[in-house]
């Protein structure tokens, strides 16, 4: 009764498909302009458009290169400090109770407030976009850390402490380990809100990248290229969430066999 | 030591946090104060503090604080509200359906990942700068959160639970209704906390591209004119409205779901 996947993979198409027809008879029979939706076979020779001819003086993948570039400066500085922080927090509660108001305060705060700070104090350009996406992973690496370390069971702990384990031999390997998990989750989590934070950051002040071309596009009514644009933004984000799962399958093969 | 760390949750330092926070705010003012930083760049928390009152009595180009802080409100609110009222039933019948879950779910997991401003310029050009493209915004960012949230919420009901209220003579009616409603709660609000709280974030991105009022447009339009008075001050509004949005739902799942993690 409780719904199970297998076996309805025929309406998946079948939807898919219906979506598919509409939107090519919608658009061939002309019942919405090209610029408000354009067809497939727009949306195929724009794609092709962008790969062989790139947009305005960069290739596609400069563009694709360059919002990862920065994805990856900001995600992998914040999420590096944020972890350290976090096991700090979780570790010890001195430190949690110091640093936990400015985390609490960062978390929801959404992203491109501080961005405007940002860039009147460090200019529009990768500094202040590098700045802006470290501080987006730094707290959401930070809890997802801490959260981990809590949650080490304590009968673990004693454990190895019965057996004579020192405090660093307990970090190492009991606090650590059980983290882990915990860890990859708040890092998958935070490569998703600096992505999107990033696409954001670049169509409000960027001039290359993902997020600036569609921008762009859009201001010149090019809504194949903005078409384009998403479906590339939407694989790649995909892509980077994909590869952090990856990571975490090879790295923590004990999650959920504890 | 350790145990005690990993404990520390239970008592927290109190003292300490707002002695980092009076350390933060007093640093804030001797940099500023003493010149370390030119004040245009980093003005001090009395500069802020004179610009909070000054907008609450003259407002800021003719809008006042209230009014901006109402306006980011208000299209969050519609739009996240739209999200829950439409995608909560989606998401319960999703889960409860495998045809209807088979036809919606690849659509809500496309959607999840998408930046939301990828797609703002799109809506943009279908409904103008308006309300209307930010509140449809705000509503395709919430509603795959909030879906796939009540989609999971009924897959993790246990099926013994199902079946012991069947085999007592439910109905499928009732046995939704007092079973796998009850269960698929928790996580429900789960998603709608995480809805609001990406929602919220978004609808300060959209103001920064196209409004005429709100935070997010308050804080944009000062940094045009170097006011960085405004901006730390519109950063600090919303940070709070941020928190208050958190507790909010926290609070309703915490009157409404009582029996969370009693099993």
């Amino acid at each position: 009764m409780l719904a199970g996947l297998p076996g309805d993979r025929w309406v998946t198409l079948g939807t898919l498909g219906v979506i598919v027809l509409s939107w090519t008879a919608v658009t061939s029979l002309g019942l919405v302009s090209d610029l408000f939706l354009p067809g497939p076979e727009l949306l195929w020779s724009g794609f092709l458009d962008l790969v062989q001819n790139g947009y305005r003086s960069r290739t596609l993948w400069a563009h694709a290169a360059l919002s990862l570039e920065r994805v990856l400066g900001g995600f992998v500085t914040g999420a590096i400090i944020g972890t350290l922080l976090g096991l700090g927090m979780g570790y010890n509660r001195k430190v949690e109770a110091f640093f936990s108001p400015f985390i609490e305060f960062l978390r929801p705060l959404p992203q491109l407030a501080y961005l405007v700070l940002l860039i009147v104090w460090l200019g529009i350009g990768e500094t202040s976009q590098i700045v802006l996406l470290f501080l987006t992973a730094l707290p959401v690496s930070a809890v997802a850390a801490m959260d981990g370390v809590k949650g080490t069971s304590v009968l673990r702990i004693q454990a190895a402490q019965s057996l004579g384990a020192s405090e660093w031999q307990i970090f190492r390997w009991v606090v650590l380990p059980s983290a882990l998990h915990e860890i990859f989750t708040g890092a998958r989590l935070a490569i998703g809100v600096v992505y999107a934070t990033l696409i954001a950051a670049e169509i409000i002040a960027g001039s290359t990248g993902l997020g600036w071309m569609i921008l762009d596009a859009g201001r010149f009514l090019r809504s194949d290229y903005v078409f384009v644009g998403i479906l590339i933004i939407g694989l790649m984000g995909l892509g980077l969430d994909r590869t952090l799962l990856t990571i975490e399958r090879r790295v923590v093969h004990w999650a959920g066999k504890a | 030591m350790v145990t005690g760390a990993v404990q520390g949750w239970i008592r927290r330092d109190g003292w300490l946090s707002t002695a980092a926070v009076l350390a933060a705010i007093g640093t804030w003012e001797l940099l500023s104060s003493f010149r370390f930083v030119p004040p245009d760049l980093l003005p001090g928390p009395g500069a802020v503090l004179r610009a909070f009152v000054y907008m609450l009595h003259n407002g800021y180009r003719e809008t006042t604080l209230w009014g901006n802080i109402l306006a980011t409100l208000y299209r969050c609110g519609a739009g996240f509200f739209l999200a829950c009222v439409t995608g909560i039933p989606l998401g319960l019948a999703m889960g409860y359906n495998a045809k209807i879950g088979a036809a919606f779910d690849y659509m809500v997991q496309f959607m999840r990942p998408l930046p939301p401003l990828s797609y703002l310029i799109l809506l943009i050009l279908w409904f103008g700068t308006g309300d209307k493209s930010k509140i449809a915004l705000l509503y395709l960012t919430a509603f795959p959160i909030v879906t796939s949230s009540a989609m999971a919420g009924v897959r993790s009901v246990r099926t013994q639970k199902v079946q012991a209220a069947q085999s007592l003579g439910a109905g499928g009616w009732q046995t939704f209704c007092y079973v796998i409603f009850p269960s698929a709660l928790p996580l429900i609000f789960t998603g709608a906390r995480i809805a609001l709280a990406v929602a919220f974030s978004t609808v300060v991105a959209a103001e920064l591209m196209a409004a005429t009022n709100g935070l997010g447009w308050m804080v944009f339009s000062a940094s045009h004119f170097l006011r960085n008075d405004i901006i730390i001050l519109g950063i600090i509004v919303l940070g709070i409205l941020g928190i208050l949005l958190n507790r909010l739902i926290l609070m309703l799942d915490g009157a409404i779901v009582h029996w969370r993690g009693v099993e």
